[in-house]
């Protein structure tokens, strides 16, 4: 009896320790948010206090006030937002008809081109940078919006995903469909596409997040303001403000935020699909 | 074509054909334009020394000669294997951790996972911002930590040998969730008969972690050193935004190397042989990855 007792208090025990650890880490790991938020809130001359002040006893908002009156934020953002939204919907649409064709159609040298598609995934963005830029010149969409959604207009992973998505649909669906006179299009857009939608936003978040953070490309391939993206626009305030922390914090707070409300929306899908479906939350 | 077809069955073969080029066509043209001719026109361009506005001398393989004799470059790879090995086993370590308590039938793990996970999809930028407060040598949090336990205060960022330390500190933060999400994966994959096996037969949870757990997630283990390292090649953001690759080149890391030899001293030519040494570094890394994993890279 007393061994029971005791394995049960120690169980307990466990379990405290276990709840304290990941409670230690999870502060550890979440407290820049904290700190990025209390610092938005703080005076300006209170931020260069030693040791900091851990809360916001002078609460202000004007930090937010100054740091979006010194910029066009608004227009970055809804720069931000077109390209996002551009090169989600056009990359969605020519993968999900590439992949339908790759899945249910027999044409001569799918094979052949379905590998060389796969075999893109070999080549890093970090070695086309530069013939990229210099493409993008020759078409002569240096500094336009073009710029920023082609290249991201197809997508290799978006291909990959659908494909199999398409190839595990029962044929006899595809066959009955096409006894009924469904056109090819007709079956991909009524029954296919529907079916792969697990599929359809998970591309589509990696494909919005990806064009919400980019900055290496919009920096070397656009120039003018109202050309801008907003993490470019963020690196430029941080050049102007580089001492102003409360601002930069508010900045990034402002940044940062539609990005987080998003992910509290999709998260399960979007950890799912870097799992691979393994994890239930 | 078969002449053994019916006049409808023939018809149908065409329209496949042409339904099928037609589907793929589009994605097809745009991998064409800006990943395959990019591959060709980067061989190109890397046997030239051009500025890309007038400049365009041949100059055969005497690019790749002065890659292979250069101390900057191979600085730079040195430079970024150390980044990886400052973050990979830390970033290994921690987030196993993290995804074994988490398994273990812990409550809110929802919450407790979004929280680990949320660096991750946050913009470097913005999050790279608020470290460089962190960082601040004068009134950064992470000094006056060091204070309050008794430490030393460092220069972080400003220092020629604190600067990658705080880098593999900040980039090992915000990539953590994406090795947890794995591992959490994994270990939701070990029979629990296995376990329970070793439990019963007297094994302590420290042995039956070593000797069952961990040999059954190795591919995750793998593969999640060969994606960190291989994005430790292709780091960029960060090393602009919180240090320039300073002081005095110690954060200069082989993709931000290459960025400033092509967009800070024009020297395309000579960056184009750098994007192709990183290409095979990354192409080796791939191989390894799969060979030992079997898991399919997809790259951003």
């Amino acid at each position: 009896m007393t061994t029971m007792r005791q394995s049960v208090f120690w169980n307990k025990v466990n379990r405290v320790l276990l709840y304290l650890v990941i409670a230690i880490l999870f502060i550890v790991v979440v407290f820049p948010f904290y700190w990025m938020i209390v610092t938005s809130l703080q005076p300006q001359d209170v931020v260069m206090n030693v040791p900091p002040e851990l809360w916001p006893r002078h609460a202000t908002f004007q930090n937010y006030i100054d740091a979006w009156k010194f910029a066009p934020w608004l227009r970055y953002f809804g720069n931000t937002l077109f390209v996002a939204v551009a090169s989600t919907l056009i990359s969605l649409a020519t993968s999900s008809l590439a992949a339908f064709a790759f899945a249910c159609i027999d044409f001569k040298g799918k094979e052949a081109l379905f590998n060389l598609v796969l075999s893109v995934m070999m080549i890093p963005a970090a070695t086309t940078l530069i013939p990229n830029f210099l493409i993008i010149r020759t078409l002569g969409w240096y500094d336009t919006f073009y710029a920023l959604i082609i290249p991201f207009a197809a997508s290799v992973f978006g291909i990959f995903l659908l494909r199999q998505y398409f190839m595990s649909m029962p044929k006899e669906l595809w066959e009955a469909a096409q006894i009924d006179g469904a056109s090819r299009l007709r079956y991909f857009r009524s029954i296919a596409l529907p079916l792969a939608k697990p599929a359809i936003v998970t591309i589509a978040i990696n494909s919005f997040l990806g064009s919400w953070t980019s900055f290496l490309w919009p920096t070397v391939v656009t120039q003018s303001q109202n050309k801008q993206l907003i993490e470019v626009a963020l690196n430029t305030f941080l050049g102007d403000n580089s001492q102003q922390w409360a601002q930069l914090a508010a900045a990034s707070v402002f940044t940062t935020i539609p990005i987080v409300i998003l992910f509290f929306f999709v998260q399960r899908q979007f950890i799912e699909g870097i799992g691979g479906g393994g994890i239930k939350g | 074509m078969d002449s053994k077809l019916t006049p409808a069955q023939r018809k149908k073969v065409i329209r496949d054909n042409v339904a099928g080029w037609l589907f793929t066509f589009p994605s097809t043209l745009v991998l064409f334009v800006f990943t395959f001719l990019p591959a060709f026109v980067v061989i190109f361009l890397s046997l030239f020394d051009t500025n890309l506005v007038g400049k365009m001398d041949f100059v055969g393989l005497g690019n790749f000669r002065e890659l292979l004799g250069s101390g900057d470059f191979w600085g730079s790879v040195l430079r970024t294997l150390y980044f990886a090995a400052g973050s990979v086993p830390v970033a290994v370590a921690v987030s196993l951790l993290i995804a074994v308590l988490l398994n273990a039938k812990v409550r809110g793990r929802t919450f407790w996972r979004m929280g680990f996970f949320i660096p991750y999809i946050t913009p470097l930028v913005a999050t790279s911002i608020i470290w460089l407060y962190i960082f601040n040598p004068g009134f950064g949090m992470l000094n006056a930590a060091l204070h309050f336990v008794g430490l030393p205060p460092s220069r972080w960022l400003s220092d020629t040998v604190s600067a990658m330390p705080a880098m593999i500190l900040y980039s090992t933060w915000h990539d953590i969730g994406f090795a947890v999400i794995i591992f959490m994966a994994a270990l939701s994959k070990v029979p629990t008969e296995l376990l329970e096996a070793a439990q019963i037969d007297g094994a302590s949870g420290w042995r039956t972690f070593w000797h069952v757990t961990w040999p059954m997630i190795s591919p995750s283990t793998y593969f999640v050193v060969i994606i960190y390292t291989i994005s430790a090649f292709k780091m960029y953001t960060q090393v602009a935004v919180l240090t320039q690759g300073g002081p005095v080149d110690s954060t200069t890391t082989t993709g931000y190397y290459l960025y400033q030899q092509a967009f800070g001293q024009m020297r395309f030519g000579y960056a184009s042989a750098v994007s192709i040494g990183l290409f095979v570094i990354i192409f080796l890394l791939t191989m390894l990855q799969r060979k030992v994993t079997g898991r399919k890279v997809f790259y951003g």
